[in-house]
Order: structure tokens, then C-alpha cells, then sequence
């Protein structure tokens, strides 16, 4: 059996490849060409080590969207972190907090087709991501 | 250990290739590793082979483009080979450029371009 949803915890820098290879195989399985398979994996990859590198742990949830006659693939990043002050900011190409190089949230958003960040200072970040597929 | 870097000096360029998917302890002993072994060896260029890379997020494409700039003001050239189509059309879009890194299209090509006389660079 094949399941359509499923979840991930992210503890450690070894779950950032775990979440890599977990979104690899259920983007394949749901048709993604390998294009698609690469913008979505490297998304997955850049929000991962977010929650890693900025909450030290967090779930990965992901599972098949039927939209109509769409189908496609959701990604939600869950932590109690200590949350983004400035979304806005946050989402500037360049602008970092943790010395990186300010590309995860801003290029994770042109990867995918949607992206919604939900933050609250000192209680955490869920970032929720949808790719659906070009039938 | 199928996270090991591979490095083999190849006349007086060190091929380097990188494991499929690598974590970011991995990516990291890169930089280290690729930077012993030009002083060890003293290779005159460095060819990084990406080819079996799936996935070049922006943690691993720093690394490569710091790397590729301390072998340079060590006196080396860097050439990163073999990216897939569907690498560079991430990380176009992400956003990466990678500097103003050497690239090839195969390693036969990096191979020839990184044991050729380093190009000098005027300071920006």
C-alpha cells in the first residue's frame, strides 16, 4: 500500500537528507517530471535545515492534494522556534539572520506554486508550500 | 560509505566528486579536504564533478563557490562539471549564480580547462 500523506520529524542534520529522499520519492510517485522533482526537492531541502538551523527541531507533514481536475503535492514545515520577526524581511532575497546567504525562503517560493508562512515571535513557524502538476 | 568525497589527482588537477545527495557534514569536510590536498599535492587546478548531484540547494552552491574562491587565492583554478539540467534550471531560479566559478559542461573539458596557467584576476 502506498500512502498519500505522511510525516517527518526533523532533529537532527541527517534528517534534512531523510526529508530530502521522503519528498523525492513522493513527488516521483505522483508524476512530477524531473524537473518539478528537483525545484521541489531543493525547497524541501532549503526549509528543513530552516527548522533544524533555526528551531533545532520541527515536523515535516506532507501529502497529495485532488483539487478539480488538479493534482498536487503539499509540503508544511511545523516548529516552536523562536518564530520570524519580519516576514516580510524574511522573504528579501539576501536577508539573513543565521549568516546564510538570505536564498532559502525567497528562492523556496519561486520553486513552488504557493507558499504561506504563518510565525509568531517566541512560538514558532509553519510554512506550508504547494506544487501542483501541469497535466 | 556512500557519503565519501572522492579525490584523485589526475596529472596536475584533483578530481573531486561529490556523492549524489550529501549532508551537510559532507558538503562541509569539502571545502577542508579539497583544500589540503591542493597544498599536499600541489595540484594546479581542481575539477569538481557534480554530476550524480540531485540536488544543489543553497548551503551546498556557498560551499562550492567559497571553495572554488580559497583554491583560487591559493593559486589554483576551479571548474565545476557536470551540472544536470535540471540543477541549473533550480538553481537559476533560486537565484544562484555561483559566482564567477569555471564551469564545463563534462570533466574531459574541466579537466583540460583547470590544468591549464590560472587566469589572473585583477582586484575587484
Amino acid at each position: 500500500m502506498t500512502s498519500s500523506a505522511g510525516e517527518l520529524a526533523i532533529q537532527g542534520e541527517s534528517d534534512i537528507v531523510a526529508a530530502r529522499r521522503t519528498v523525492r520519492d513522493a513527488a516521483a510517485r505522483l508524476g512530477f517530471g524531473v524537473t518539478d522533482v528537483t525545484r521541489i526537492v531543493t525547497a524541501a531541502s532549503e526549509l528543513a535545515r530552516n527548522v533544524f538551523k533555526y528551531a533545532g527541531e520541527g515536523v515535516m507533514r506532507w501529502r497529495y492534494l485532488e483539487e478539480g481536475n488538479r493534482s498536487g503535492l503539499e509540503l508544511q514545515f511545523v516548529d516552536q522556534g523562536p518564530g520570524i520577526g519580519d516576514i516580510g524581511r524574511a522573504l528579501e532575497e539576501g536577508y539573513s539572520t543565521g549568516g546564510g546567504l538570505g536564498m532559502g525562503l525567497p528562492g523556496a517560493r519561486r520553486l513552488m506554486d504557493e507558499m504561506e508562512i504563518q510565525s509568531a515571535t517566541g512560538k514558532g513557524t509553519t510554512v506550508t508550500l504547494k506544487k501542483w502538476r501541469r497535466i | 560509505m556512500d557519503h565519501a568525497i572522492s579525490v584523485v589527482k589526475v596529472r596536475q588537477v584533483l578530481m573531486v566528486t561529490m556523492p549524489p545527495d550529501p549532508d551537510d557534514t559532507t558538503v562541509t569536510a569539502l571545502q577542508e579536504k579539497v583544500l589540503n590536498a591542493v597544498e599536499r599535492y600541489g595540484a594546479r587546478g581542481v575539477v569538481l564533478d557534480i554530476s550524480a548531484v540531485e540536488t544543489l540547494d543553497s548551503f551546498f552552491a556557498r560551499t562550492v563557490s567559497e571553495t572554488a574562491q580559497m583554491v583560487s587565492l591559493m593559486g589554483g583554478r576551479t571548474v565545476v562539471a557536470g551540472m544536470r539540467p535540471a540543477v541549473a534550471v533550480t538553481a537559476t531560479q533560486i537565484g544562484l549564480t555561483l559566482g564567477n566559478i569555471e564551469t564545463a559542461l563534462t570533466t574531459e573539458r574541466a579537466l583540460e580547462l583547470a590544468a591549464a596557467e590560472p587566469v589572473r584576476r585583477k582586484a575587484r
